[in-house]
This record gives C-alpha cells, sequence and structure tokens, in this order.
C-alpha cells in the first residue's frame, strides 16, 4: 500500500473525533479518521448514551402505561418483551451509525479501521482489521480515543455475573436483583432503567453523596422520587469482597456483611485511553493517563499534535468532546476560534425525574466563599407539570446578589434536560436574573417554572 | 418582599395626552424626590409635538423615584416615578419589570452616563441598560451583566477591549481593562480606537512601514492624552476657522510705554499674551455663544468666562503642552490677568499646577507667534466651543485712509484666528466675535495700573 498523506489524522471516531474531522474537513482539510472498532460513534453511539437513554425511554413508557388505567385509557394488563426493547435500541444505534458514514462521505473523509499509533513527527501507523499495518502521514493529529470503564482491580467484569455498563447494555434479561457499584451517572441512571422493570436495585456508592458532583438539593429530591422505582441507596459504604459464583448469583460483601445479587454492575468511572497510542515515541507528556493541553488551542506539549474529549482533564460529555474537537478543528484549520465556554458546559442525568444543571452548586460556591442567593421554584403548582403527569421537581437558580450574575442553575425535572438549554446560551451571553424573568416563556410550557424561579430571584414570584 | 398586591406605592404613569401621542419630554420635574405631593399637584411638566402640559400627582404621599430625567423622551403608559410612604420601599418586580422599560435619554452623551452612575446602578433594571444600548449600540457589543457593572462603575465599554464571540466585551474583560485600563489600551486597541495602528511588516526583527525602515517608541502618557483629546476633538466638533489681521500699533504703544515700570513693579515682563486674553474676553461678553458648550441638543450657557491658555512645556519638562486656566477673567483687570498667567504657566512648566488649574476652562487661546508662525488654526478644547490662535506680530506697511487720503505706513500686524464648533456658531457669529475683538485691540486704552 502507497503511503497516503494528509492534513489531519483523527484517532477515534465518538462525538469528539468525527465532529472534529467534519470541522476540518468543511474548513478544506483532507482528513483522515481512524476507529479501531468496527463502528464510527464511539462511546456515545455505541455503548453510552444513545443506547442508554433509548432504554430509559422504554422504562419512562413503560412506568406510564402501568398507571395507563389513571389516565383515563382501558387498556388491560400491560406487559414488555425485553428483547423487542433491545432490538429497538439496537436499531436507533446502527441508523445513526449508518448516518455518521454518510456524514463521513458526503464531508469526503476517509476512515480507517484499525489500531492507530503514532509512530514519529507526522506519521500515524495504523494496524488493519485485517492484521495489515499502513502508515499514513500527516501534518497534524488530532487524538480524540476517548475513554473506557474502570474496573474494580480485585473484580474484574467478566460479562457474566460482574458486568460494565458495556455489557450490560446488551443484557438479554431483566435481572431480579442487580448491586450497583458506584453512584455516579451512569449507576444511577441504570439503576432507574432496572428498577423501573422491576429489579430491586441497590446503588453502593463510597461517598456521603450519590452524583457528587450535582447540587445537592437535586439529588435529594431525585433520592427521594429513585426509591419509589424499587431502588435503595447506599452511601458511605466499603466493599471488601466481590466473587461470582455463576448460577448461585454474586455473593457481594460490604461492612453490612455478606449479600447474594443476581448481577452486579461496577460502575465506578471511566478512563482515558492514551496507553497504546504511541505517545511515549514522540515524548507526548500526560498525567495519570491524562495529555495536558492548553485549553485555548488543545495543542499538546508536542508541535502538531492536539487532543481533545475524555483523554484530556476536562468533564467527560460527549458535547464537552464535541466543542472542543470544532475549536481544535478551527485551531488547525488556520481559523481564531472563541474558546470554549466550559462555564456555560451544561450537564445531564436521565434518571426520572432528570437532572440538569449548570455552573456552580451550593457546595462549590461555599466552598470558595462566593456570596449568592436562591431563586427557586416548583413544579408542582404548575397546569402544564400536571397535564403531563410530572409534578416532581423544581428549578433552582443561584446568583450573585449586587448584579444578580447566573452562578448555577439546577433543575430536577422528567423534563429537565430539554429545559437547561436556555442557561446554556444565557451563560455564554453572561445573561442575568433579571433578563430572564423578562423574558416571555410560553403558556402553558413547563419552562415556566425557569421564569418563575427568576421573578422568585428577584423577591416577586407569581405563582407560590 | 411584599407582593405587589398589597403595596401602597403608586405608580405614576405617564397618561394619554390625546390620539395620535405616542410619547412625551419630560420638560421638568417641579418635586425632587423625597419632597411631599398631594394627590393632583402638579409633579411635572412635559412636552409633546401638540399639548404641553403638567401631569398632577396620582396619590398623596412621598415621591419616592423617578425613573426618567429631564430631557428624557418616554413612551405613554411607561412608569415614570412612584409615590408611597416615606421609607416605603418599591417593589424590586416593579422596578425591573414594568419600571421605565420604555424609557430612554436622549442626547445622553459619555460624560453624563458616567456622572449619572450612582442614579443608574440605583435605578434597577432596563432603564439603566438603555442608556448604554442607546449610547453605545453603534460601536460596542457586551452582555447584561456587563452593562450593569460598567453604569455601576463608571466604565464608559466604548475604551473596552471585547473579547467575547463576534468582539462581545464579557465580564472577564471589563474586569481585566478595570484592573490595568492603561495597560490593556496599549497592549490592544479598543474597538473603535481613537488612535489608528499602522500596517507595518516587521522581518528579522526589523520593523518598517512600506519599505522604510522605523524604529518604534511609545508615547509619554501625556503624549497619549493629547492625541487621544485632539482626535476626539475632530471627530465630535465640526470645526471652522476664520482669521482676521489686526493692527496692534496702539496695543505697541501702550506696552511701550508701561514696559520698564511694569518690570520694575512686577518682576517679569509685560507680554502680549495678557493684553489679548483681555482683549478675548471683552469680545465674549459681547457674543457669548463662543464661551459655551453642547450637550446633545442642548446648549450650555457658563456663568464665568475661564480662559485657557495653551503653554507649551519645553524639552526640560519632558515635552507636550498643557491649558492652564485663568478663572473668572470677566473680573480680572489686565495686570490681573498678567500676573494669572505668569503664576500658572512657571507652575505648568514646573509641574506644580494643581488638578482643578487645568480644568473648567471655558474658551482658549494658544499663542505660536512667539516661534514665528504667522497664522494658527487650533483644534477645539472639548468640551469648549472656541479657540483663538494668535499669529506673530509683524511690522508691515500697510494701507491707512486718513481724511480720504490713502497713505502706506509700517504698522505692527497681527493675524488672529478663530476656530469655532459649526454645531453652535455659524460663519456669522465667529466672524463678529473677531471684528469685536480686532475693534478692542485697534482702539486699545487699558492700561496694566496696579
Amino acid at each position: 500500500m502507497s503511503t497516503q498523506s494528509f492534513d489531519l489524522i483523527v484517532i477515534g471516531a465518538g462525538p469528539g473525533g468525527y465532529v472534529g474531522a467534519i470541522r476540518a474537513a468543511q474548513l478544506g482539510l483532507k482528513v483522515a479518521l481512524v476507529e479501531k472498532f468496527p463502528h464510527l460513534g464511539g462511546t456515545c453511539l455505541n455503548v453510552g448514551c444513545i443506547p442508554t437513554k433509548s432504554l430509559l425511554e422504554s422504562a419512562k413508557t413503560w412506568d406510564k402505561l402501568q398507571h395507563i388505567n389513571d389516565l383515563g385509557f382501558e387498556a388491560g394488563t400491560p406487559k414488555f418483551s425485553w428483547n423487542k426493547i433491545m432490538a429497538r435500541k439496537d436499531k436507533i444505534v446502527d441508523d445513526q451509525r449508518k448516518g455518521l458514514r454518510f456524514l463521513m462521505k458526503k464531508n469526503k473523509i476517509e476512515t480507517f479501521e484499525g489500531h492507530a499509533r503514532i509512530a514519529g513527527k507526522g506519521k500515524v501507523s495504523v494496524t488493519l482489521a485485517d492484521g495489515k499495518t499502513t502508515t499514513l502521514e500527516t501534518r497534524n493529529i488530532l487524538i480524540a480515543t476517548g475513554s473506557r470503564v474502570r474496573q474494580l482491580p480485585f473484580a474484574k467484569s467478566n460479562g457474566k455475573g460482574i458486568m460494565s455498563s458495556d455489557d450490560i447494555l446488551f443484557i438479554t434479561e431483566v435481572p431480579k436483583t442487580l448491586a450497583i457499584i458506584g453512584g455516579g451517572v451512569v449507576g444511577i441512571e441504570f439503576a432507574s432503567l432496572f428498577g423501573r422493570f422491576g429489579t430491586q436495585v441497590t446503588v453502593i456508592e463510597a461517598m456521603p453523596q450519590i452524583l457528587p458532583s450535582e447540587d445537592e438539593e437535586t439529588v435529594k429530591e431525585l433520592s427521594r422520587c429513585i426509591k419509589k422505582q424499587n431502588v435503595t441507596i447506599e452511601t458511605n459504604a466499603k466493599i471488601t469482597s466481590i466473587e461470582d459464583k455463576g448460577k448461585a448469583g454474586v455473593v457481594l460483601t460490604t461492612t453490612e456483611g455478606p449479600r447474594t445479587f443476581e448481577k452486579v454492575l461496577v460502575s465506578i468511572g471511566r478512563e482515558p485511553v492514551t496507553d497504546d497510542i504511541g505517545l511515549s515515541t514522540i515524548g507526548l507528556n500526560t498525567e495519570r493517563g491524562f495529555i495536558k493541553v492548553d485549553l485555548a488551542t488543545y495543542k499538546t506539549n508536542v508541535d502538531g499534535i492536539y487532543a481533545i474529549g475524555d483523554v484530556i482533564p476536562t468533564p467527560m460529555l460527549a458535547h464537552t468532546a464535541s466543542a472542543e474537537a470544532m475549536h481544535a478543528a478551527e485551531v488547525i484549520g488556520g481559523k481564531k476560534p472563541h474558546k470554549v465556554h466550559y462555564e456555560a458546559n451544561p450537564s445531564a442525568i436521565y434518571t426520572y425525574p432528570e437532572i440538569a444543571s449548570i455552573g456552580m452548586t451550593e457546595k462549590h460556591l461555599k466552598e470558595k466563599g462566593i456570596d449568592y442567593k436562591i431563586g427557586k421554584a416548583p413544579f408542582s403548582p404548575m397546569a402544564k407539570a400536571k397535564i403531563e403527569d410530572a409534578t416532581d421537581g423544581f428549578v433552582k437558580i443561584i446568583f450573585e446578589p449586587k448584579y444578580r450574575e447566573i452562578l448555577g442553575v439546577h433543575i430536577v425535572h422528567a423534563r429537565a434536560t430539554e429545559m437547561i438549554a436556555e442557561f446554556s446560551l444565557g451563560k455564554i451571553l453572561e445573561t442575568t436574573v433579571d433578563e430572564i424573568a423578562h423574558t416571555i416563556h410560553p403558556h402553558p410550557t413547563l419552562s415556566e417554572a425557569i421564569m418563575e424561579a427568576a421573578h422568585a430571584a428577584l423577591g416577586a414570584a407569581i405563582h407560590m | 418582599m411584599s407582593s405587589p398586591d398589597t403595596d401602597p406605592v403608586t405608580e405614576v404613569i405617564l397618561p394619554s395626552m390625546g390620539e395620535g401621542i405616542a410619547e412625551a419630554t419630560l420638560v421638568k420635574w417641579l418635586k425632587k424626590t423625597g419632597d411631599t405631593v398631594s394627590k393632583d399637584e402638579p409633579l411635572l411638566e412635559v412636552s409633546t409635538d401638540k399639548v404641553d402640559t403638567e401631569i398632577p400627582s396620582p396619590a398623596t404621599g412621598t415621591l419616592l423615584k423617578t425613573v426618567a430625567l429631564a430631557g428624557a423622551t418616554v413612551e405613554i403608559n411607561a412608569t415614570i416615578a412612584w409615590i408611597g410612604p416615606q421609607g416605603a420601599d418599591i417593589p424590586a418586580s416593579l422596578t425591573k419589570v414594568t419600571g421605565a422599560s420604555a424609557s430612554k435619554k436622549i442626547g445622553q452623551n459619555r460624560s453624563t452616563s458616567t456622572s449619572n452612575s450612582d442614579a443608574h446602578s440605583q435605578n434597577l433594571g432596563r432603564s439603566n441598560q438603555s442608556g448604554f444600548f442607546h449610547e453605545g449600540s453603534t460601536t460596542t457589543r457586551s452582555s447584561p451583566l456587563v452593562r450593569k457593572m460598567a453604569s455601576d462603575l463608571g466604565i464608559d465599554l466604548r475604551r473596552v477591549q471585547g473579547n467575547g464571540l463576534a468582539g462581545r466585551i464579557t465580564k472577564d474583560d471589563l474586569l481585566t481593562w478595570q484592573n490595568n485600563p492603561t495597560a490593556h489600551v496599549d497592549a490592544t486597541p479598543s474597538v473603535a480606537p481613537l488612535l489608528a495602528r499602522l500596517p507595518t511588516a516587521t522581518k528579522s526583527g526589523i520593523e518598517s512601514l512600506e519599505g522604510v525602515i522605523v524604529r518604534r517608541e511609545k508615547m509619554t502618557k501625556m503624549r497619549r492624552l493629547i492625541a487621544e483629546h485632539m482626535v476626539e476633538s475632530t471627530r465630535v466638533s465640526p470645526h471652522v476657522t476664520t482669521t482676521f489681521e489686526i493692527d496692534l500699533h496702539q496695543v505697541v504703544a501702550m506696552r511701550e510705554k508701561h514696559k520698564q515700570a511694569f518690570a520694575a513693579r512686577e518682576g517679569f515682563n509685560l507680554t502680549f499674551t495678557p493684553i489679548l486674553i483681555h482683549a478675548a474676553v471683552e469680545a465674549i461678553k459681547k457674543f457669548p455663544i463662543v464661551n459655551v458648550s453642547v450637550d446633545g441638543d442642548d446648549i450650555l450657557w457658563k456663568d464665568s468666562i475661564n480662559i485657557g491658555c495653551a503653554v507649551a512645556l519645553g524639552d526640560e519638562a519632558g515635552g507636550g503642552l498643557l491649558v492652564p486656566v485663568i478663572k473668572s477673567a470677566e473680573t480680572k483687570s489686565l495686570v490681573e490677568i498678567c500676573r494669572a498667567l505668569q503664576d500658572l504657566a512657571a507652575r505648568a512648566r514646573s509641574k506644580k499646577l494643581k488638578p482643578d488649574e487645568v480644568m473648567g476652562g471655558t474658551f482658549s487661546v494658544t499663542n505660536p507667534g512667539g516661534w514665528g508662525s504667522i497664522t494658527s488654526i487650533p483644534i477645539i478644547n472639548q468640551p469648549q466651543v472656541a479657540m483663538l490662535g494668535i499669529g506673530a506680530i509683524v511690522k508691515r506697511p500697510v494701507v491707512i485712509v486718513q481724511e480720504k487720503k490713502e497713505q502706506i505706513i509700517i504698522r505692527p500686524m497681527m493675524m488672529a484666528s478663530l476656530t469655532f464648533d459649526h454645531r453652535v456658531i455659524d460663519g456669522e457669529g465667529g466672524a463678529k466675535w473677531l471684528a469685536e475683538f480686532k475693534r478692542v485691540l485697534e482702539n486699545w486704552t487699558v492700561e496694566p495700573l496696579s
């Protein structure tokens, strides 16, 4: 195979890599995209955001079906088919993969299926699926290799009794009992998913609070709701041993003593994939596996090599990776893009109710000694919330008292994730509480709670 | 905070004044904030394109707060004030959401917006922002937060470099500028820089402009301020200059007569500049339009004549110039003007002027005649509207007509140029002032007696 040369080689085809590749191609660069898995889309599309949200949507529908008679329907006793729910998820994922193939073609991005390793300055060697190796030349490299699930050293997932989030997405039956080790976003989403399909779920979290980066108050509200979904939460918990006994289940021992679960999900976080991509051959610095970059350009310490997404120490979120990738591609393409606005980086948790947030929590503000005030509005008095049969939750706006700058927003509600973008824009435009209160929100919608929280912040709530 | 329903505070709303009237200009508040007012007592005067009228108070109580200043144009049905018990709180929601969203200030300029910053910061919500939108919308993009902060801190956003999306000024930009305004302006020109940049090229460390090698040197702070003031003045005022030739033989004769005694008595020489200033003051008394300032579409008439006199500081003082001000020159005798100028010029060169001695000028004079210049066309010293430029006094043969007989005589002649602001002074006004200045000098009678 003759040596091909490119302006940019992107390593990793997740929501960081493929977005960066498209942006660079739009800017007229000749781009190659290398992915070691057979499908484009990375963790997000294949074993992350998309399949989990598909299943969570099914859980939501199932939940509604179970009390559908209360809503005025006479539907008999509803049933579900786990196989069909999984097939729906697989189809959504497959459709999106096809969409990505089309986008690569449309943007004339050459894709390689294989394991890329940086072989020297401007050189990437790719071990292809058939075992052959090809070397590509390039002026720039964008590392977007993402992350993988972190394993417990004493209980590696085996895809049977002890599972990672990658494995559990392909589970063939709903387990009767499930222990989830780690009460982070992934763990809590699976708890909410399986709990609603009837699994007795026990979440075991080492910290004093599940979802430790979220605001205490929203987590409290979620915890209250999730307990009604067959989920038990144990915080400050310590695991001493895990033993997969095959058909007899998995014996999990904590300070509470030994207990047997049908399945155990280990969701203790993710770690960057940087160990086998040739970083040492070019002297690229890492710290605890993460690649250090300049956040204004995403340049690494090696000329011509950039890194974005889960491999750099910024929030491990798909939309963050995409934003960073577009920025890096524009830098490579000779543009001077505006820096990624991390303060306006939203987070979204697809439990029921959902949590969506942006900016600082009360705890952060207290730790930093920053003065703040709160405007809060519950969904319970709102007509639209009653119409949608979703009255749990509230909007909480934390703001600076003098100029009323928005410091943090925390929404807990069945549709919180669809509402937070107002504040992403608001934060970027440095909107204050006044403008939110002054913005006409359509009636009747759930978004009125946002306006109401802003009015509450100004001491003049209308509906409370 | 009490709810709007139960609050005893009454909003004063600009009432409808007839068909087709959408807005009114607030001419004058008849009550001040804190005054007590009875129901139906006149509260303010307004003017529309159809009627002028007084607006009565809708309630009895204390005038708690007014939103719109006199001169503002306000839409009908907008809230313009609140009346209630003394010390009552105005509900925050009212001031923010309803309050003054329709008000905008007309003719507002930079100095009023910053000097009103206190009023602005109390004035919650959109009213202060609209002021900033109004003046800054053509040159700056910013954020609601930044506009609030700038209003509160008295910062002119046009001077702040915006590094946000599409050049938007962000909170960080504002704080950076606030911490180090000068350095920031030096480092990066503002959005609409007063001092334009040149497209120089640097190759191997050698800088050139259009192929000519250049050496770059930073202006001193004073040089930069002068440069900015000059560019700003030409931007603000349409400059027009008119020149007269003046026969100074009477003045010269008077000076010759008193020169020695004056020097012996006062300890410094009797020079022409204070004599010319004295004559200028006489002309200003007759045509005070050269002694005003222009504020939007208002003319500000001044109750004193304060003459700024440009003083070159010379190389020893680091170059540049200052314009110390002879205050209330209309009350001073010729000798008092001589003494004041002698003192101010000496202290300007030794950098011992007090800040208020370079402020408050209402008219300025520059006299580069001493270096041989025969005419000079000044740039107006803002916010004044006129400046007199004096040329050298040169002996010339002139044609004099006496008793219908023409003869050529040698006379000490001087060119005097008045640069004036065409916004308020037309050619006729400038010429009339100079004609009066000339008449005073050519018929000189004043003597420098102590």
